[in-house]
């Protein structure tokens, strides 16, 4: 009963990891950056979200808003941060992120305020029943729901599409794929684009879920969805989904049985670094 | 060919053995079951079509790529496992074929840093040596007998490909080793460039020290080398006298079937793609 | 008098800290977002320490002594994850640190620990103490970076296969970097505890960790008085400007970006700009 209603904890969870880590992948996969100023797009979505529902009423209206602003904000910080840092060694992009990401939730803290905000009337809220004592929010289920289906279209896309295929192409030997043709420039855009509105999605979610978006809700999504890419390997998609999901689960057990000992971050770290000791090349990264 | 002969007594035991290496990437093979002997003195010429698999043949002997199966010995020594600065300093030292010079310093402190492998041999007795006369020195003198002295106190980045290569010869040298490896150290020099550094290389081998060299550039292999291993898709197919391996049969064919003649096609696009 | 004291501890300590993580850092090239765990080592220790009625100056090897031994196993981990990796590993070992002290009421817990005994210095007398240390800090640091170790570190940074090819046992270096640059974290940390009389677990977390990486990055990767000037003042910010107080992080973090994006070799790599213009588009071309 609990391990069931644990399991369910940890999969809704992993949902809103998964949607942030993939972003964080696809840009990692393209360009060994590790993009940390990408949880700024999350929390940018939720608040984008939340005030364009709260003022046209539409919750479809504002995750639409929050993708489409998040993704346009992701190509920016491409262009402007990470375009003229890609010749200087790495850590200079990661710095560089860090610097940014800490901006940003300043920033939404100064302009927003440090109490967040919340939705007047939070939609999704009904509670489910499923049976055997089981019951969800509406807003849960659909977290779960969304996810599997974003995530089945990308890896259609990805391996049936041209522009799918272009995108694989230049993960695995960019130099190869532009002689083919392809264009850098553009692949990186848009793996930017999508992984950054999936982000800013994921962003509106959490504040269904919560009823809350505050200034640093980024921060410890995106440090676990750091520690997700690396247990999930080397930019590969199924890879950070099945990460991410193991990883909510993990937490959700975690919080139970090692709560005396750990707090919920401290578990999830454990758990990465306790991989990454017996697998240095993530969980499921080909050997 | 000129007619040189090691003054060096030729030992029983040979200095380096590879015995039965096979490498596998994956799916791929690019070592099936080579073996071959060194023995000390000796200037071996490890030829070959492209992909036959020689530059995996000397990684695995100084240790960046560890073989699916068989051993390589030094001096009788199994190195399986054995972590690359061990293998150096038990006397194997490789000059890569992409040279990759540290920027920040100067071309006589690289070759220093390699000079300074005693003091450097543990952290502990780094932090107490802060002295680089005597490495400069030494620098100096490895610097002269490959004959880029000049430049030395210049930065690599503004070096030709030539002065490169030399310096990275420079620097394995400085690691006094028993056993050098030489990847393509000619590789995007012109005639006489290349000419040049190989009877450098033929020399310091005259002076005593072993080695072992890859060469897409024929002419000044048979010139120099007196023994030539062949390799062709991870197999070895040829093993002793130049003149005879070239003679053989199917040797010719492997060479002639992926139609290596063009030598200096090979040269210029190894200089394109290999930039300082 | 006591204002500008208590400002001089303050910016001997956080030089120490930013010096020992330029020696990991800057020196040897090995990225660490979790570095403020090691200086929460060194201060928890002092603190409790003191408590059990050691003097300070006793507590100051100890103190070292543990924040480096965990440096080393940490050094170790790095060993088998590659360069961004590392990074990831090192942000976790922060947040495990925290984690670990937050819930145990052995270390304080949620609360932390507060009153330190007195260390019987007096005010003066202990920030001369603090500042006798960062000189040595910086010493050491200068001495580092002019031996052999300094060199193969410098070579590490940029290129650690060629090294191996060198015949560097790069592993063990790594490890030394590690174990000398936490001491020294660690020492700044007992500092740290007495100082500020008061220590908890949010007072090491990851922000605490990015702000020490900033003043290192800040004043140029590797450079002793770049970092050090650099430390000085970030530290006191704050203090200087009263608006800044509430926009620190912002500064912080604006400054990073900024930095990198346009100076990615920080003050320091200013200054050789304005000092040697030729040398520094030389270097540029190749």
């Amino acid at each position: 009963m609990l391990f069931i209603e644990l399991i369910a904890q940890g999969l809704i969870q992993g949902s809103i990891y998964a949607l942030v880590a993939l972003g964080l992948t696809l840009v990692y996969g393209l360009l060994r950056i590790l993009h940390v100023a990408h949880a700024g797009l999350f929390t940018l979505g939720g608040y984008i979200g939340v005030l364009v529902c709260n003022a046209s009423g539409s919750l479809a209206l504002g995750f639409l808003c929050a993708a489409l602003v998040s993704g346009f904000g992701g190509v920016m910080m491409f262009r402007l941060a990470y375009q003229p840092l890609l010749t200087q060694p790495p850590y200079v992009a990661l710095i560089a992120s860090i610097g940014l990401f800490i901006a940003s939730e300043e920033a939404f803290r100064i302009i927003f305020g440090a109490q967040g905000m919340s939705f007047l009337d939070p939609p999704l809220q009904q509670q489910i029943v499923m049976g055997a004592g089981l019951q969800f929010k509406l807003a849960e289920l659909l977290v779960m729901l969304s996810t599997s289906v974003i995530i089945g279209v990308l890896a259609w896309l990805q391996s049936r599409t041209r522009v799918g295929i272009a995108c694989q192409a230049t993960v695995s030997d960019p130099q190869m794929a532009e002689s083919f043709g392809i264009s850098l420039r553009k692949v990186r855009d848009i793996n930017f684009f999508v992984g950054s509105a999936l982000a800013g999605f994921a962003g509106v979610w959490v504040a269904l879920l919560n009823n809350l978006v505050e200034p640093t809700m980024g921060s410890v999504t995106s440090y676990k969805a750091l520690a997700i890419i690396v247990l999930g390997g080397l930019g590969s998609v199924p890879g950070t989904l099945a990460a991410a999901l193991l990883l909510g689960v993990i937490e959700s057990f975690g919080t139970i049985y090692l709560g005396d000992i750990l707090d919920r971050n401290a578990i999830a770290f454990a758990f990465l670094i306790a991989v990454l000791m017996v697998r240095p090349q993530g969980l499921f990264a080909k050997s | 060919m000129s007619a040189t002969h090691s003054t060096a007594p030729r030992s029983s035991k040979p200095l380096l053995r590879v015995e039965g290496v096979s490498v596998r990437f994956g799916g791929l093979v690019a070592l099936d079951d080579v073996s071959f002997d060194v023995h000390e003195g000796d200037m071996l010429g490890l030829i070959g079509p492209n992909g036959a698999g020689k530059t995996t043949m000397m990684r695995s002997i100084i240790g960046v790529v560890q073989p699916t199966s068989g051993t390589v010995l030094l001096d009788g020594e199994s190195l399986n496992g054995m972590p690359i600065h061990k293998r150096v300093q038990r006397g194997l030292s490789l000059s890569q074929q992409l040279v990759k010079p540290l920027r920040g310093i100067s071309i006589a402190d690289n070759v220093a840093m390699a000079a300074a492998s005693a003091k450097t041999g543990s952290p502990l007795s780094a932090l107490l040596n802060v002295s680089d006369t005597k490495e400069l020195e030494a620098a100096k003198a490895e610097l002269t007998r490959v004959g880029i002295a000049a430049v030395s106190s210049q930065s690599p980045g503004i070096q030709p490909l030539g002065v490169l290569k030399r310096l990275e010869l420079a620097r394995a040298l400085a690691l006094k080793p028993r056993l050098l490896l030489l990847d393509e150290p000619l590789a995007g020099l012109n005639t006489q460039e290349a000419r040049s550094l190989a009877s450098t290389i033929a020399e310091i081998n005259q002076q005593g020290l072993t080695v072992v060299l890859i060469e897409h550039n024929l002419g000044e292999v048979m010139r120099v080398c007196r023994r030539l291993v062949v390799l062709d898709n991870g197999k070895k197919i040829g093993d002793g006298e130049p003149q005879a391996v070239m003679r053989d049969q199917v040797v010719r064919a492997a060479y002639l079937g992926s139609g290596v003649s063009g030598q200096d096609d090979c040269n210029n696009q190894q200089r394109e793609t290999q930039h300082a | 008098m006591n204002y500008e004291i208590s400002l001089l501890t303050t910016m001997a300590i956080a030089v120490m800290f930013a010096l020992s993580l330029n020696l990991i850092t800057g020196f040897c090239g090995q990225i660490s977002l979790g570095h403020a765990a090691f200086q929460g080592v060194g201060a928890y220790t002092a603190a409790m320490l003191g408590h059990a009625g050691w003097s300070f100056l006793a507590t100051l090897p100890i103190a070292m002594l543990f924040a480096g031994a965990l440096g080393v196993i940490v050094g170790l981990a790095s060993l088998r994850v590659r360069a961004d990796f590392l990074a990831i590993t090192t942000m976790g070992v922060g947040f495990l640190f925290v984690g670990i002290v937050r819930q145990q009421e052995f270390f304080g817990g949620e609360l932390g620990l507060s009153s330190m005994p007195d260390h019987g210095f007096g005010r003066f007398g202990f920030m001369l103490l603090a500042l006798f240390m960062c000189v040595l800090t910086a010493a050491l640091s200068i001495y580092i970076k002019r031996s052999w170790m300094g060199r193969v570190f410098n070579g590490i940074a940029e290129d650690e296969d060629t090294m191996r090819v060198l015949g560097i046992d790069v592993p063990r270096y790594k490890l030394a970097a590690f174990a000398i640059g936490t001491a020294l974290a660690g020492l700044s940390g007992s500092f740290y505890a007495y100082h500020i009389n008061f220590i908890g677990p949010d007072s090491f977390g990851f922000v605490e960790s990015i702000t020490v990486l900033s003043m290192v990055v800040f004043g140029g990767i590797g450079s002793v008085p770049g970092v050090i000037i650099a430390a000085a003042l970030l530290a006191v910010l704050p203090a200087w400007f009263q608006v800044i107080g509430d926009y620190k992080l912002l500064v912080y973090g604006g400054l990073l970006f900024l930095m990198m994006r346009f100076s990615p070799g920080g003050m320091a790599g200013l200054a050789k700009r304005f000092i040697k213009p030729e040398a520094v588009a030389k270097k540029e071309q190749a």
